[in-house]
């Protein structure tokens, strides 16, 4: 399925609009991190991508396991860890 | 109940965080205790001088999030504990305020402590990132805390918690 991630931290930096589209083969937030992470080494050899492993993948109302399905309306945000306050 | 906390995110652009009004919000003729907490921009992180921080946050997770560690504190504190919780987005100079976060409660005990709670939970699981801006032109994102489930091996891990102990104020 096509999905939209939103960029945050250090993943913003990507690319000015802070989102990438992709196409998951695979119904699970585990299968969107495969592709993410085929992206980034094609994409951005440069970026550090062990960073992904470190990363969670969200909706707007939780953080989603690796074991979900990923949201029928194909948006996720991408968090690598946080550092608030 | 939403007339006992009030969480929000203010863009640094539109205003400056409000201790004052935290305080305000937090009191109650029945509270003899509020403790505050005021997290400001430092201006050395590591041995490098910070001029500013950028704060990036997912703000609808962010507003979510709050509202699940807060009901958590209440949880713990009882209804009638009151809380306060707002985050600065955007670029902040050192010594600007980047997050307040208050308690108020009957007595100082559980006012200290129901503070202390929610401000840690927040850090730990807000999705809020910081980049820091020093002196020589760089700019680096920060690395706190990993929100992923399966945290343990990886916190663990050099990076998973790099900066737990290196907040910005």
């Amino acid at each position: 399925m096509k999905m939209q991630v939103q960029l945050f931290g250090a993943f913003s930096d990507l690319v000015p609009e802070r989102k990438l589209e992709l196409e998951v083969a695979g119904m699970q937030v585990a299968d969107l991190r495969r592709a993410l992470r085929e992206q980034l080494a094609q994409r951005w050899p440069e970026f550090r991508a062990g960073l992904l492993d470190y990363s969670a993948f969200a909706d707007t109302e939780r953080v989603l396991r690796d074991d979900e399905p990923l949201p029928a309306d194909g948006m996720v945000a991408i968090l690598p860890p946080v550092s608030g306050g | 109940m939403q007339t006992r906390m009030c969480l929000k995110v203010v863009e640094r652009s539109e205003a400056a965080l409000d201790p004052a009004e935290a305080i305000d919000f937090v009191s109650d003729p029945g509270f003899g205790g509020i403790d505050m907490f005021i997290g400001k921009v430092r201006d050395l992180n590591r041995g490098r001088a910070v001029m500013g921080i950028s704060y990036d946050l997912f703000v609808p997770l962010v507003l979510n999030e709050m509202q699940r560690l807060a009901a958590e504190v209440e949880a713990e504190f009882g209804p009638s504990v009151k809380l306060y919780v707002a985050h600065a987005k955007g670029r902040l100079a050192v010594g600007e305020v980047a997050i307040v976060v208050a308690a108020g409660t009957p007595h100082r005990d559980e006012a200290f402590r129901a503070c202390r709670q929610l401000i840690e939970a927040v850090k730990h699981r807000a999705p809020v990132w910081k980049q820091e801006h020093y002196q020589d032109g760089d700019s680096v994102w920060s690395e706190g805390c990993s929100l992923c489930h399966d945290a343990p091996a990886q916190e663990a891990a050099a990076g998973g918690h790099a900066d737990d102990h290196a907040h910005p104020h």
